[in-house]
């Protein structure tokens, strides 16, 4: 008897817990013009958490990046692109804009001098909006060796540099700044090559799968083989 | 490429509205006139003045049962200044048929699109195939669009982009998706990856939620994040979150095939509003650069509208760990005067060291702004800005808006 009533309470609460999860998702269109704030009295009452909160810039791409996402009930793919893509037509009056382009609040102050700070906090962020080369479009107006990378610094006040002990860790940290100044690799080439009068020294991970490289292109590989 | 692209939105828009009587679309959009003048330090260390013209328009009920629409968002503009000249970027241009034998919808053209797996702009198409049960399918393809720094497009006309999804629809609490999404680079395949994105809300308060790519060449997760947001009153919401990313570089790269570290971060952020006049944020996140390097990241803000017309925010954040440190706030004050005439001001400073050998560097940033509604469809706005740095002792900059709604 006892088994029986816990099988039916167990039972009974899947039903219950499976009509709530296939429940229908609601067509947000006509809320649109809504205030966030008030978003939260009809949230709670249907148990979905509000996912408009003042965390949302960091957070959105959870929701905003799935297929078949509801974004566009309420938004053009413009309040996107403005800033993924750098438009500006709906900046508003607290905004920063960039000459034509929209700055999201993450570009404070004087982001020229403090972006190298800012790309190590999770390196793929930058990456969300901007490709490659949009680094190298800027860096490379500067003369090389002008930039405050630890590893490029004289060591004391002699001709040597922090070079061998430090670029390593440097770049396996963060390579993305390599590329930044570097875009074909060609100051790493140097060392890290197979080909006659490189030092031949494998610029590889352990579990290096270069097999699924060659078979996608033939142009890297040959680059040092 | 990208002036061209404008010029068909513009063409697009007049055929349209020269159009028979009896037409029954509906247009609607905004056209946004600004002049803009900056330093910027970035694509030029000399001013640059400029005078945009961006133009967002969706025409929808084009035939008569409302399933197809055209949309659009472009901008053309002139430097008068610097070496860019006439320069221009179409974002999107693309008509959309919703509905196609109740189980299809279509677009085509310049779009925006996004998987779990992968995004891009592209020029092509996308299929999403749908009421065909509790799964749902999306097919994307076309060529991959990269924007220049200064206007234009950047790459190979030929790099391409395709995608594949099959999602959960239709549920209000899970949501769920499989997607895979390849890039071609001048004919070679220069990223493919597989990508998972899953949420779930449980008991009312508990939502978990997880999303992940797997890049298919190095054979690892390049991105992976979990995390939790609980709310147990309408008041309150705690995240907690595990995310770590492996760098990777399109196949094409020499930099695909260098050894790199993986990056973790975990966040703990709780957010709790008091009322409809003050609110508070705080959270920590902690990050790991591989080798013993991290940081801590900690951000605290408020939100506050004592009085109806009045709002004012103020975050403050703190990094300090690996290479260097930052210390900062942002602030800005809003202040509706009438119902049709908004003024705002704020102020950003930052106190920051780049690395062990630097000392503290200081930035601040002032501006004003304000904007005034001459109809219900019309609005002039402007702002000033004012940037103190290590580079610029005064580094104005503003912009002068006029938004004619239609």
């Amino acid at each position: 008897m006892k088994n029986l009533l816990l099988i039916c309470t167990v039972l009974l609460m899947s039903a219950l817990y499976v009509a709530q999860a296939t429940a229908q998702k609601q067509p947000h269109k006509e809320y649109a013009e809504m205030k966030i704030s008030e978003c939260n009295d009809c949230h709670k009452g249907e148990g979905v958490t509000l996912n408009h909160d003042s965390d949302w810039v960091r957070s959105h791409r959870t929701i905003a990046s799935k297929a078949g996402n509801n974004c566009g009930q309420c938004h053009t793919q413009a309040y996107c692109l403005d800033c993924h893509q750098g438009g500006g037509i709906n900046a508003d009056l607290t905004r920063a804009t960039f000459g034509r382009d929209y700055i999201p609040r993450s570009h404070r102050s004087d982001f020229v001098q403090i972006h190298p700070l800012k790309s190590l906090d999770n390196p793929q962020t930058c990456y969300r909006c901007h490709d490659q080369k949009f680094c190298n479009e800027c860096h490379s107006r500067y003369p090389r060796g002008s930039f405050r990378v630890r590893s490029h610094l004289p060591n004391g006040g002699g001709q040597s540099y922090v070079w061998t002990s430090e670029h390593s860790r440097e770049a396996r940290r963060n390579l993305q700044t390599c590329q930044s100044c570097h875009p074909d690799g060609d100051v790493c080439l140097r060392c890290h090559s197979s080909k006659l009068g490189a030092a031949r020294i494998s610029p590889h991970p352990k579990d290096f799968k270069g097999g699924n490289i060659s078979k996608r292109t033939d142009r890297t590989c040959r680059v040092c083989h | 490429m990208g002036i061209k692209g404008v010029s068909r939105l513009l063409l697009c828009m007049s055929l349209l509205t020269a159009t028979a009587p009896g037409w029954a679309a509906d247009i609607h959009g905004r056209s946004s006139t600004q002049f803009q003048t900056s330093t910027s330090g970035l694509s030029a260390d000399q001013r640059q003045s400029e005078l945009d013209e961006y133009l967002r328009l969706s025409i929808t009920n084009i035939d008569k049962a409302g399933k197809f629409s055209l949309y659009g968002y472009g901008r053309i503009g002139q430097d008068f200044s610097a070496s860019e000249g006439l320069n221009g970027r179409l974002y999107y241009l693309y008509g959309e048929y919703r509905g196609l034998y109740d189980k299809v919808d279509f677009r085509l053209g310049r779009q925006f699109v996004n998987l779990a797996a992968g995004s891009a702009i592209i020029d092509g198409a996308q299929v999403d195939l749908k009421n065909v049960g509790p799964v749902a399918f999306t097919l994307l393809g076309g060529r991959d669009v990269l924007f220049a720094l200064g206007g234009g497009e950047l790459g190979d006309p030929a790099n391409t982009a395709m995608g594949i999804a099959a999602y959960l629809t239709g549920f209000k609490k899970t949501d769920a998706e499989i997607s895979w999404f390849r890039k071609w680079d001048d004919g070679d395949v220069s990223r493919d990856t597989l990508g998972g994105n899953f949420r779930h809300q449980l008991l009312g308060s508990l939502q978990i939620f997880a999303n992940a790519r797997f890049d298919l060449v190095s054979e690892s997760f390049n991105e992976v994040q979990a995390g939790v947001k609980f709310t147990p009153t309408t008041s309150f919401i705690f995240t907690g979150e595990y995310y770590e990313s492996y760098p990777i570089f399109d196949t094409t790269s020499i930099y695909s095939v260098f050894a790199v570290d993986r990056y973790q971060e975990g966040v703990l952020r709780a957010e709790y509003r008091f009322d409809d006049m003050i609110s508070v944020y705080g959270g920590v996140t902690r990050e790991e650069y591989g080798e013993g390097s991290g940081a801590f990241v900690w951000r605290v803000g408020t939100a506050l509208r004592p009085i109806e017309p009045l709002g004012i925010n103020v975050e403050y954040d703190a990094r300090n760990g690996y290479y260097g440190k930052t210390n900062g706030i942002i602030s800005d004050v809003t202040y509706d005067i009438t119902k049709n005439a908004q003024v705002a001001g704020g102020i950003d400073f930052d106190v920051y060291k780049r690395d062990s050998m630097t000392g503290d560097e200081i930035a601040r940033r002032y501006y004003l702004a304000g904007k005034y509604r001459l109809a219900k469809n019309m609005a002039v706005s402007g702002r000033i800005q004012d940037d103190v740095d290590v580079r610029y002792t005064k580094n104005i900059s503003g912009r002068v808006v006029f938004d004619y709604d239609f």
